[in-house]
């Protein structure tokens, strides 16, 4: 589901309270100036910042490329020149050159500490009312897409926080943020070492979205979340081009908004950049703004005092209107935004599937540390449409903490799904929620005093939205009016909290009908109740009410339109039943959540209704549907077309031909032949692996190109699981040895490393790939705790080669008895034996051939 | 800006390897559809600036690294290649080009579910760039033509002795980190890896010693470039 835009001043709910309002003052513990400035991050009055540093000091001589925060040493008054004309202008707030000034940009030519000293004092002395410190991104991407990791950004930003404090400055700007993880860092940064105000901005492109894919409404929801003190847009495009953009964060901004926008989109003329818009467009853009909402305005590149100028006599003598969040539940990834509205009856699926609770191959994948199988779980609900997914990676030998943070950084990186955090481990929720780029639901809190004390301050640091399971020290209450009562507590303590009663969702507890019967009405009825009188969203866990009865699904989905009718907003359940999506897509024409029933139609028009006599039984909705649709289409269609002849033919021969010709459709059926005639393991010795060596002569002579080879891998891999699947000593069926993978440090080309992994599972190896970028140190490691004796590293460019050599080298010390081989792009033989490979392999097929052969040797 | 542009199909192929290879219609409709994907949702940016040579080359002590300084942006330009591709230069431009972050999310997302469509994609993506780097090229031209100057080919950090190093300073000249999304790694690499800096002469008129394929020549990889062995390079286009 998308984001829906409306005006906050247009909802009217009737029922709920207004979000946190007079519960807390938000500003208790900062350190204020003045209250004119408490007035301006009440949204009393408005605050007028600066124009752009750059282009002032370019047009007085600094050169492109040059590092501007070094003036505020060599030339202070130069900078105080800058800030005067803007004090003289009109501009409340001065913002600090210290736009690049972390100690990653800098380097050895100055130290963070010495930079913002002079910044804000050079500030200072052009008279301002207020200084801002200015903080720009590290300049390096995050993990997971880049190499610096959450707490790297963090320390860099922690450095600049506290030497703004320390040197006076009145708050802090983190501005021209483009990943919402990196925005996130500095605000904690800031918040956590020091008692200054925050703002933060960050830039859009013409899409309407950041670098990274961040809307405007995902930054207002999830900085506004974390507690800044003002939100909004810098950079990006002109005025004009940013109104409608401030327009769809204003609902979801709980703070005041800002804008600093651009002098226009920047043109080349005459082979250097110029912005075009005059300041009298740029303040009428501005104005509408304004009216908008806004009530911080500045400028950003482009810009100087002639246009703050006219911002200020925009704002003179003026007192901005009231403004109101939208009253609504919402959770984010840094790219999606699922948002109930409290006037609407949106209904959200909770996927349920990453919860190790009775299923033996997540508990062994995680175990494993294997977070592709979580990956897959993740994206096959999401394809199920799942609208938000569960991650629960609760078992007792695992550090929590560490694997559910883990699990929700990697399974974030592939879905753009927002992502309940599941966890009755309030260490574990934390580490996870801290360094989720987004805002995550909590799962959850409970009326016990305890769970309260500890579960709804961490809800309330970043900003999350937390659901509230009904009960308490005395257990579940039976009836709905003591469900009710638990729900209400809850709800109270969260916002004498100061979190939003809108962010809290309430949780009814389903209980099995086998079992307590007479409670599956009392359910509905507390949902009913919960709903009605509290004003929040409520969620239930569907799956349990049919608990000991058969037809499992039938049940369910018969309680889930029951529970949708009492007012049901999130149901957690199995997107991948076909019966329980068929329940909420029906629903949602019911509730009008789909338009015009426009979906449903598309998804059911053709439907085959396995309840008629006669169908096929295979829906027509949802993209996994579709996936397997298509595939076992295309399978049907080669044994159409080869007819009765084929059958004629061997399963191995069949089997060969499939693997050969890259089908993989067909595996599963032939593999399941193959398993009643032979052994598991004679199954892939004497049929995959034979194949598999043809296809690697194939690549060989060039009868067979990269992509033929790996789908041949891929057709291999489907027989392969199923061997497994179906074999009693499940995975140890081909335990022929484990090799470590890794692209070495420095570099992020991994395509080649991960065919490789590919085609050493195939025949039969254990793989631990340890990614990319991989620090020397974490491949000792891993060698040592889990007694590797065949290490396979990549590099592809000649400048990451070192980085192959001092994992060698460490290896060798760490670890002498490792044999290690390497491959990449800019290897060669000679250069392998100079890194001090004992191995070169040219391709993934000469991998596989090399294992062979050092696991024969050595077994 | 935008840069209008299309993946190449055969130049992704040949980057897969392809050597006239029967292909069943599965595995070439799945080719197809990644190219496709790779277009509709990639939106191609870049940017250029230029300036003025200040310093031409130094002659300095015999074992000095040549190096070329640049009028109004704090950077110099050093090797013997880069020096040598740059001669007689008015006027030097500095480009960058990016398929963006998203890209590279595809990338990650493909490579945890999709090895196969994951090399495909890399090689639509490591065309499309290329095709965006002339696109920016042609606007590069597009202004030496309205000063009554020629271009050169464009070279790009890590060709010849021209080394890696420069990229980031190539980025923060342009302030590509900021207007396209641009970061370097410590090892000099670009993130999004679907990225371009380059390097381009402004002459008066175009020296005659510029060959084609002169990248090629003083390439780290020419011993092994699979590329070459096909008869095909990297850079920029085949010029006439």
């Amino acid at each position: 589901m998308g984001a829906r835009e409306h005006k906050a001043q247009e909802i009217s709910c009737r029922k709920s309270a207004p979000c946190a309002e007079g519960a807390l003052d938000p500003l208790a513990g900062l350190s204020l100036k003045d209250d004119r400035l408490r007035a301006a991050l009440e949204g009393r009055a408005y605050l007028v910042f600066d124009g752009a540093m750059g282009t002032m000091l370019q047009s007085r001589g600094l050169e492109a490329g040059e590092l501007p925060e070094l003036l505020n040493l060599a030339h202070p008054d130069e900078v105080t020149a800058i800030h005067r004309a803007y004090v003289e202008a009109g501009s409340d707030v001065v913002t600090t050159n210290t736009f690049g000034a972390n100690a990653r940009k800098l380097g050895d030519a100055a130290s963070v500490d010495e930079v913002f000293a002079a910044a804000i004092q050079a500030a200072r002395a052009s008279g301002a009312r207020y200084v801002a410190a200015d903080i720009g991104p590290t300049g390096a991407l995050l993990e997971p897409l880049g190499t610096l990791s959450f707490e790297e950004a963090y320390g860099l930003f922690k450095e600049q926080v506290v030497a703004a404090e320390h040197h006076g400055a009145d708050l802090v700007l983190v501005e021209t943020m483009a990943d919402l993880l990196e925005a996130k860092a500095a605000v904690l940064a800031a918040r956590e070492n020091t008692n200054l105000p925050v703002f933060a901005t960050m830039t859009f492109g013409e899409d309407g979205r950041t670098f990274l894919g961040t809307t405007p409404e995902i930054a207002a929801t999830v900085l506004s979340g974390l507690g800044v003190q003002a939100v909004g847009i810098n950079c990006s495009l002109g005025p004009d081009a940013l109104a409608p953009l401030i327009e769809r964060m204003a609902p979801f901004a709980r703070c005041p908004l800002m804008v600093q926008a651009n002098a226009g989109l920047p043109q080349i003329v005459e082979g250097r950049t110029v912005y075009g818009i005059t300041p009298e467009d740029y303040a009428a853009s501005v104005a509408c703004m304004v009216e908008a909402g806004v009530s911080v305005i500045g400028g950003c590149c482009g810009t100087n005092p002639d246009y703050i100028r006219l911002l200020a006599r925009l704002v003179e003598g003026r007192t901005p209107g009231a403004r109101t969040a939208a009253d609504a539940l919402t959770v984010a990834s840094s790219q999606r935004l699922v948002e109930l509205a409290c006037c609407r009856n949106d209904v959200a699926v909770i996927g349920e599937r990453i919860n190790p609770t009775g299923k033996k191959r997540l508990k062994e994948a995680l175990r494993a540390g294997d977070y592709d199988y979580l990956i897959g779980e993740a994206v096959s609900q999401q394809e199920a449409g799942a609208d938000i997914l569960d991650v629960n990676v609760g078992l007792p030998e695992l550090d929590e903490p560490v694997v559910l943070a883990e699990a929700v950084r990697r399974i974030s990186a592939i879905t753009p799904l927002p992502l309940q955090v599941d966890s009755s481990d309030v260490a574990a929720v934390e580490a996870a929620v801290r360094t989720y780029a987004g805002k995550p639901l909590i799962n959850s809190v409970n009326g016990k005093r305890e769970s309260l004390g500890t579960v709804l301050p961490v809800a309330k640091k970043y900003g999350c939205a937390v659901v509230g399971l009904t009960l308490d020290e005395d257990g579940i209450p039976s009836t709905a009016e003591g469900r009710y009562a638990i729900a209400e507590r809850i709800v109270a303590e969260a916002e004498r909290r100061g979190i939003p009663r809108c962010d809290v969702a309430i949780d009814c507890l389903v209980m099995a009908a086998s079992t307590n019967q007479k409670e599956a009405r009392e359910i509905l009825r507390a949902v009913s109740l919960v709903k009605e009188r509290l004003g929040v969203k409520t969620v239930l866990g569907v799956s349990n009410v049919s608990f000991g009865l058969p037809q499992r699904e039938l049940v369910n989905a018969t309680f889930l339109a029951a529970a949708f009718g009492a007012g049901l907003d999130l149901p957690i359940l199995n997107p991948l039943s076909q019966r329980y999506m068929d329940t909420v897509s029906a629903y949602r024409v019911l509730n009008a959540q789909d338009e015009g029933a426009a979906g449903f139609i598309e998804a059911y028009a053709v439907w085959n209704d396995p309840y008629k006599a006669g169908a096929a039984g295979v829906s027509a909705t949802g993209g996994s549907q579709g996936v397997t649709a298509r595939d076992s289409g295309a399978s049907a269609a080669v044994d159409d077309a080869k007819g009765a002849e084929e059958d004629d033919r061997s399963a191995e021969a069949r089997a060969r031909h499939a693997i050969l010709t890259g089908r993989k459709a067909d595996m599963t059926v032939l593999t399941e032949e193959l398993l009643s005639q032979r052994e598991p393991l004679s199954v892939i010795n004497e049929v995959f692996i034979p194949v598999l060596d043809e296809v690697g002569a194939k690549f060989e002579s060039g009868a067979f190109f990269l992509p033929q080879l790996m789908s041949s891998a891929e057709a291999v891999k489907v027989g392969f699981d199923v061997v497994k699947h179906a074999s009693t000593s499940g995975a140890a069926v081909a335990d022929k040895g484990t090799v470590a993978l890794a692209t070495v440090k420095g570099d992020i080309h991994d395509i080649g490393k991960n065919i490789v992994k590919m085609l050493l599972e195939n025949y039969g190896y254990e793989v631990v790939d340890l990614g990319r970028d991989v620090d020397p140190q974490k491949v000792v490691d891993t060698v040592r705790e889990r007694d590797i004796k065949l290490v396979g590293l990549s590099a592809l460019m000649t400048t990451t080669v070192r980085g192959m050599e001092e994992t060698i080298a460490l290896l060798r010390q760490e670890v002498p008895d490792v044999t290690v081989f390497v491959g990449g792009a800019v290897l060669t033989p000679e250069y392998a034996r100079m890194v001090g490979a004992d191995y070169y392999a040219k391709d993934a097929a000469e991998s596989a051939r090399l294992a062979g052969e050092f696991f024969s040797g050595t077994a | 800006m935008a840069l209008a542009c299309h993946v190449d199909r055969s130049e992704t192929l040949r980057y897969l390897g392809y050597r006239g290879q029967e292909l069943t219609e599965e595995l070439e409709g799945r080719i197809d559809g990644v190219i496709e994907r790779c277009e509709r949702d990639l939106r191609p940016d870049g940017l250029f600036a230029v300036y003025p040579v200040s310093a031409p080359a130094s002659p300095g002590a015999l074992q000095e690294v040549p190096r070329l300084e640049l009028a109004g942006a704090n950077m110099v330009l050093e090797g013997a290649s880069i020096c040598e591709h740059l001669r007689g230069a008015r006027e030097v431009a500095l480009m960058a080009v990016t398929l963006g972050a998203r890209s590279e999310q595809e990338l990650r997302r493909l490579s945890a579910l999709d090895p196969l469509e994951a090399l495909v994609y890399d090689a639509a993506c490591s065309s499309f760039v290329e095709a965006a780097a002339d696109a920016l090229e042609d606007e590069v031209v597009r202004y030496a033509d309205a000063c009554g100057m020629v271009t050169n080919g464009r070279f790009s950090p890590g060709y010849g002795d021209f080394p890696l190093e420069a990229q980031p300073s190539i980025v923060r000249t342009l302030r590509a980190d900021i207007r396209l999304g641009l970061t370097v790694l410590p090892t000099h690499l670009l993130l999004p890896t679907k990225s371009i800096t380059s390097v381009l002469g402004l002459f008066d008129v175009l020296p005659s010693r510029h060959e084609e394929n002169e990248a090629c020549a003083s390439c780290a990889l020419r011993a092994t470039c699979e590329m070459r062995k096909r008869g095909v390079v990297c850079h920029g286009r085949t010029r006439t």
